[in-house]
């Protein structure tokens, strides 16, 4: 099948756009600044903190190390318990399962709860295109829904929406009377999606954890949502990828220790769900049918990769985002990618491909801000580094860096360049130097120029000096 | 086939990892730490229980139990409740419905009402298999009179827990090797949500209030 | 007050780094005397000029191992060497290992010389062991926390030590101290919105605690802070940390 070539994702164009959403930056900023607290209090009170961010980042390692032993246990655990597996090589593949589910069970309503993984399989459309009505349970995805639009960013979806804005959605769509109190319009949105609930076919979800040696599937949340989405429905579909497994149930124990704490700042999110198994014989809900999807989408090729292996230990806690200074002023749609931020600059290059995502790993300083508080221990700017060599070798590189990393080279390829082109530099920074310094320089420096002013060459080196001495 | 392409993957991305054919035995599992100890857990499950928005309060005995669910009860004018039928929850329930609340119980209505059933009680009153102290988190399993939406649709949740089931920690509960139920949750106070308008608001989709009875005799 | 008692003088080379050679000679100046003051015999491989890490960030790397191998050259015989540059210490360290991972003879003298490199802060408190140079600075001064040292190379105490030390000089706590000023080396000029967007943030940081001079242990957050502060016509001075325990 031909395919357009993919658009390249043009990071500066997005990000200079984000700047000059005022609005925007402020809800950006007031949200991650409180999370970036939350977090750090959180971490604080557990003083063996970073011996825990080691211990899960070792657990997420060997996990890795040994995924196709745990993922062969994981199946049989489930199949055991009278669940199905199924395994999807890609995101059509995982479509069609879902799609065909859907069809051979005579499901004609879905909810579903907040999936990172079920997005990146663009499973909506899909369900859509196949006649059957898909319902966003999670508060704020329920309100984009209805709203018809997408989420402005990972964290909170809905901060663009003034809660004037939501009253004003729900009289429409939900003929709710006019309100102005988040708690009654969180009344409103509950009862609507009860209605959901109930009516429901199918529940699909995502998974943070699955347990090998238990078969366990473990979903994590705070709304509730996710529980309704797997106890009421007949049917729960789990999609999963590749490296959420963990070996043993013991394991959990340190990854839940830190997920919450890493991702809100709180102790434990409201509602863990481990799920073994549909529902047993002489239980009154539950699933009559439990399917797990297994989908790798281009995950074996990060675990091929041992450069990039360990960007599959992340537990999706969203703390290198809120940390991160670039996502923090350019947002989530910014990066057009399903993962965005430190992370997902990493995964993206290689789930989508460089021909569209090669200037993520550039937009960053490398800070290191969010290595600091993965609580699994990711190298997040190792990683960044490595993907840029890769695309400057791969060609995906403007002819300003070209032409810089020639020009550097040759000038800092021995005392005797260095003095010449310095000189030369000398002489030509004549016509741009004012008051001791440089207010504009030429394309395509001007950038620099654009926010601050710019040093002139020395009169003379330092090793001038040294030699004088 | 699928599963052959995906494990056939996986497997040629590790043989550098582990070699050739998959290891008899996983060496090299890192070592975990064993549970923490508190001096007082019953006090910090309280406490931490209390810092996400539950109840707690601690009785002598199941029958003290009995008569603060009732009274529970009373202040919020719960009509009809759905009750865990328990050995364990026995003077609860005998106390309800000597006070004249209706229970909802799966015996009693035909599976396909169940659920919209469940849905009017105003209130679930289930036990805790365990409790949790660093988090305040209770852990509920689902079982044949145990049921999982009791906890769930209801606005208001009454949990008896044993104070000689609290664990110091989720290490603590997972080193355990009792067998799972279908559904094993870990509850860690009312749902919530901030979606509107960055505001907090407890009953999103759960339970609205959580109120936990701690059986210290 | 420790001393350059001649005859023993412990020998270093410096690595002045290309910025500091071309752009900030004094801090160069400044560094030499610290470490003479320190009680080091001080040299010069004037063969030196970069160790990569422009070329290296943007992606380069067959140009930055050019250069890599070059410095391993330069600076095969050195001493200890020190650097008064985070970054570029990062760089030496962390990574010419990497760089170099295809040529295993190289690798290997790269982490040898790795070894022996640091930063000119690290070297005086954890080498030197020494705190106190005697130096005055009288000013109300902040810290700026370079990622790459603070991050990288774990450099959080020591600069704080040798500042606390100098007489008269004021330590003002800089908010938010460890939010990343913004340069990122040709991220400054690629994607300029985001960096000075970052910039602002961190002068009106260092506008509101009070500080009559900024310092950091790099002058590549140096140069990017002053160039902000000069726009806006303030009157704060940015100094680099040698410069200010020279006393300059």
């Amino acid at each position: 099948m031909n395919q357009p070539r993919p658009a390249r994702i043009n990071m500066v164009a997005n990000t200079t756009l984000a700047l000059q959403d005022a609005d925007l930056q402020g809800a950006l900023n007031h949200a991650l600044v409180r999370f970036r607290r939350l977090r750090t209090d959180a971490a604080a009170e557990v003083p063996e903190w970073e011996a825990l961010r080691d211990l899960a980042g070792e657990i997420k390692a060997h996990a890795l190390a040994y995924l196709d032993v745990h993922l062969t246990q994981l199946e049989s655990r489930i199949v055991a318990l009278g669940g199905t597996v199924h395994w999807a090589s890609d995101a059509v593949e995982a479509r069609r399962i879902i799609a065909d589910l859907v069809r051979t069970r005579g499901v004609r309503r879905v909810v579903k709860s907040k999936s990172m993984t079920t997005e990146e399989i663009h499973l909506n459309s899909a369900l859509e295109a196949a006649g059957v009505a898909v319902v966003e349970t999670d508060l704020g995805e329920y309100v984009l829904q209805l709203a018809d639009e997408p989420p402005s960013h990972i964290i909170a979806p809905t901060i663009h929406k003034s809660v004037a804005a939501v009253s004003r959605l729900f009289s429409e769509k939900l003929g709710a009377p006019p309100l102005d109190d988040p708690e009654d319009l969180n009344r409103v949105a509950r009862k609507a999606l009860r209605t959901e609930f109930l009516a429901a076919d199918m529940g699909i979800t995502g998974v943070n954890f699955a347990i090998a040696e238990t078969g366990t599937l473990v979903v994590v949340e705070n709304e509730g949502n996710a529980r309704l989405t797997t106890t009421r429905p007949r049917i729960h579909v789990a999609v999963m990828g590749i490296e959420k497994v963990l070996p043993r149930l013991a394991d959990l124990g340190v990854l839940l220790r830190v997920l919450a704490r890493s991702a809100t700042g709180q102790r434990a999110s409201v509602y863990v769900s481990m799920i073994t198994g549909p529902r047993r014989p002489g239980e009154s809900d539950g699933p009559e049918e439990l399917h797990l999807v297994i989908l790798d989408n281009g995950r074996t090729r990060l675990l091929a990769d041992p450069d990039l292996r360990d960007s599959l230990r992340c537990i999706r806690c969203g703390a290198c985002l809120n940390v991160c200074p670039v996502y923090e002023r350019a947002g989530g749609h910014a990066y057009e990618t399903v993962y965005s931020g430190p992370i997902g600059s990493v995964i993206s290059p290689v789930l989508v491909g460089m021909p569209r995502a090669s200037d993520l790993p550039f937009a960053s300083t490398l800070c290191g801000a969010c290595a600091e508080v993965c609580p699994v221990k990711i190298d997040l700017p190792r990683m960044l580094l490595e993907l840029r060599a890769r695309a400057v070798r791969a060609g995906f590189t403007g002819w300003v860096d070209r032409l810089f990393a020639r020009g550097w080279t040759f000038a800092m390829s021995g005392p005797g360049r260095l003095r010449v082109v310095a000189g030369l530099g000398r002489l030509v920074q004549r016509l741009l130097v004012r008051r001791g310094r440089i207010e504009r320089l030429p394309y395509p420096f001007a950038g620099w120029t654009a926010h601050r002013t710019a040093p002139p060459l020395a009169a003379h080196a330092f090793r001038d000096w040294w030699r004088s001495r | 086939m699928s599963r052959d392409q995906v494990l056939g993957r996986v497997r040629a991305a590790l043989q550098p990892v582990h070699g050739a054919t998959a290891p008899q035995s996983l060496g090299g599992w890192p070592s975990l730490p064993g549970p923490q100890v508190f001096t007082d857990p019953v006090s910090l499950f309280a406490e931490r229980a209390r810092a996400v928005g539950a109840t707690v309060d601690l009785v002598a005995s199941i029958d003290e139990a009995a008569r603060q669910s009732a009274a529970w009860c009373a202040t919020r004018a719960v009509r009809r409740a759905v009750v865990w039928n328990v050995a364990s929850l026995a003077p609860v329930r005998d106390r309800l419905m000597a006070d004249g609340i209706d229970m909802i119980s799966p015996l009693l209505v035909p599976t396909r009402n169940w659920v919209d059933a469940v849905a009017t009680a105003d209130a679930g009153i289930t036990s805790a298999e365990w409790g949790i102290a660093e988090t305040g988190t209770l852990v509920l399993a689902s079982g044949p009179d145990q049921p999982r939406l009791a906890s769930l649709l209801p606005p208001a949740h009454l949990v008896v827990l044993r104070a000689d089931r609290i664990l110091p920690d989720l290490p603590a509960l997972f080193a355990r090797s009792d067998p799972l139920p279908s559904a094993l949750t870990l509850i860690t106070g009312p749902s919530r949500s901030a979606d509107i308008g960055l505001v907090p608001v407890f009953g999103a989709h759960g339970p609205m209030a959580v109120a936990i009875l701690v059986v210290t005799g | 007050m420790p001393g350059g008692a001649p005859g023993n003088s412990t020998p270093v080379a410096l690595f002045v780094t290309c910025l500091i050679d071309q752009l900030f000679p004094s801090v160069g100046a400044a560094t030499v005397r610290v470490l003479e003051r320190a009680g080091c015999a001080v040299s010069f491989p004037d063969a030196q000029t970069c160790c990569g890490q422009p070329t290296f960030n943007d992606g380069f790397w067959a140009d930055a191992a050019g250069l890599a191998r070059r410095f391993l050259d330069v600076f095969a015989d050195a001493p200890q060497i020190v650097v008064p540059s985070g970054s570029c210490a990062a760089m030496i360290r962390e990574w010419y290992p990497r760089l170099l991972r295809d040529d295993p003879a190289r690798a290997e003298r790269a982490r040898a010389i790795g070894h022996r490199t640091y930063e000119l802060s690290e070297y005086l408190v954890r080498v030197l062991q020494l705190t106190d140079i005697g130096a005055r600075f009288p000013a109300a001064v902040a810290y700026h926390p370079a990622c790459h040292g603070l991050r990288g190379l774990h450099l959080r105490e020591e600069p704080l030590a040798l500042l606390r030390e100098i007489r008269d000089l004021r330590l003002v706590p800089l908010p938010a101290a460890e939010e990343c000023c913004g340069f990122g080396g040709f991220f400054a000029v690629k994607f300029s919105g985001l960096s000075g967007a970052m910039l602002e943030a961190k002068i009106r940081a260092i506008e509101s605690s009070g500080a009559e001079v900024v310092t950091a242990t790099d002058v590549s957050c140096l140069m990017h802070i002053a160039g902000g502060l000069t726009r806006r016509g303030s009157k704060i001075r940015v100094m680099h940390v040698a410069e200010v325990l020279a006393g300059i």
